[in-house]
């Protein structure tokens, strides 16, 4: 496996993104790895709010139309991540907090599908009755964002 | 350095900021108070917040210059500190006071009226960042204006030295006086017990990257409202929700000064450095339209926003994605790390 890993590791994009010393290879691909977080992260973290009951008069169907850039985030941080670890897979897969942040992610994904499609593709939920869990489901969402930036940093320190 | 202007030039010429500037913005505030006008009130209180934010350039381009001086043999590292703790400490009182300030902006601009308790605070802030800066800039003439410090030592003059002067005006010409031990509550003091403390960074550095979105996302949702999306939605609505964006740029204040207050001389003559901060005054310039002016405000459910308020959005998105950018690159365009 190690083996495998790292030939991926010496392969000419994994060279040029860790190697190159290009600003357009590693700092470019962290800044959209950053990037992509604060979309996705820190637009689920806006309609958490909303949800909890801040910005009452924001009505809650159009906010729907902020799935895609939370989805374009996402993807640009999920290219961009498995860009970054194809110039370090060895020591990567083998840290336990790697784990853990792919975990969080995995949950904050489906946590942000799950609350699309309970309060914001749900025909019977008006701005002013929300489904019983819309507040739970708010507040795990500022968790799992919260848990998955902090063990992503923490990658750089364990 | 551009055009031979160097960080000591651009710290001589940006200290004027907090000084004369937050004299200015205190006077204004007074007199709005005395002639009870809402309107001078508004004026003093954005006053108030824009001294704070071109304080930044201030404080750091300070951290700048003290790189350049302490390489010099014939500068007191003493000397360097007091003007530092000072600043440090006017520095705080400032942003507390311009931070509270918005507060009561955002407040005023959605209820109409001003949270009495919240612009008092301001005030006593106010009048103590201004002898606070007073202050720092004296302690600042003390380190390079032999003309001050030759009245300060010279014999018979009535007045004692300030403590910080007492040290190195007592070592011969010539020779710079010890490195000083810097105690809990000093800049070098600080940094060296965020340091000392392995965890205090990374934690940091977590809590700068949860600010960071918390700062993107509310910023995005707000401004792609003034770039015409999601039109529903009046404007006045989304405003509700600019605190969380605030209290984001407040954790990233904090964390990010205990970065550049552990290693200064990462940041001091960082050239990403400086454009981070060049963006982020254009986006706290940008913050204080979006809270308290007319045009986004009026922006109607089902309207179009004009023009002009369609770029204040953009320059926010723009703005925070450029403080972002430069701020990631601090290790790869500038000598952080």
């Amino acid at each position: 496996m190690d083996e495998f890993l790292t030939s991926i590791q010496q392969s000419g994009f994994a060279r040029f993104i860790g190697e190159s010393g290009s600003k357009w290879g590693y700092p470019f691909v962290l800044f959209m790895h950053t990037l992509g977080l604060g979309m996705v992260a820190g637009v689920s973290a806006g309609i958490a709010l909303r949800v909890l009951g801040f910005g009452r008069g924001v009505a809650m169907e159009s906010l729907d139309r902020l799935f895609p850039v939370m989805w374009f985030g996402f993807i640009l941080s999920a290219l961009s991540g498995l860009a970054l670890l194809a110039t370090d897979p060895v020591t990567k897969l083998h840290q336990t907090v790697f784990y853990v942040k792919l975990l969080f992610v995995f949950l904050g994904v489906a946590n942000m599908q799950l609350m699309r499609n309970r309060i914001f593709r749900n025909a019977s939920v008006s701005s002013d009755v929300l489904p019983s869990n819309a507040r739970m489901l708010a507040m795990t969402s500022l968790f799992f964002w919260i848990g998955a930036t902090t063990a992503g940093r923490l990658i750089a320190y364990l | 350095m551009m055009m031979g202007i160097t960080v000591p030039h651009l710290h001589l010429l940006l200290n004027h900021i907090p000084t004369v500037g937050g004299a200015a913005a205190l006077l204004l505030l007074l007199v709005a108070f005395a002639r009870k006008s809402n309107d001078l009130k508004r004026i003093a209180l954005e006053a108030t917040y824009i001294v704070a934010l071109f304080t930044f350039p201030s404080y750091l381009s300070g951290v700048g210059a003290q790189q350049t001086l302490l390489k010099m043999p014939e500068i007191s590292q003493a000397f360097v500190d007091a003007h530092w703790n000072a600043a440090l400490f006017t520095f705080v009182l400032m942003q507390l006071a311009g931070s509270l300030a918005w507060l009561a902006l955002w407040k005023y601009r959605r209820s109409s009226q001003w949270p009495t308790t919240t612009i008092t605070v301001v005030v006593v802030l106010s009048v103590l960042a201004f002898a606070a800066s007073a202050r720092t800039a004296a302690l600042g003439g003390d380190i390079r204006h032999p003309e001050i410090l030759a009245q300060l030592a010279a014999p018979g003059d009535a007045a004692t030295p300030a403590e910080p002067a007492a040290p190195a005006a007592a070592a011969p010409a010539g020779e710079a006086a010890p490195p000083v031990v810097a105690g809990t509550l000093t800049g070098r003091g600080l940094g060296r017990s965020v340091m000392d403390r392995n965890w205090v960074w990374p934690a940091s550095e977590a809590l700068h990257f949860i600010g960071l979105w918390m700062i993107l996302g509310i910023i995005l949702i707000v401004n792609l409202r003034l770039l015409g999306f999601m039109r529903a939605v009046p404007y006045s609505a989304l405003h509700r929700l600019l605190p969380w964006a605030a209290l984001g740029l407040l954790i990233n204040v904090v964390t990010g000064m205990t970065f550049v207050t552990a290693t200064p001389d990462q940041y001091g003559e960082n050239i990403s450095f400086l454009w981070k901060i060049i963006f982020l005054m254009i986006a706290g310039v940008d913050l204080l339209y979006i809270t308290v002016f007319e045009g986004p405000w009026h922006v109607e459910s089902g309207q179009n926003p004009p023009l002009r308020v369609k770029i204040a959005g953009a320059t926010a998105i723009i703005g925070w994605v450029g403080v972002m950018y430069f701020g990631r690159m601090l290790p790869f365009l500038g000598n952080a790390f």
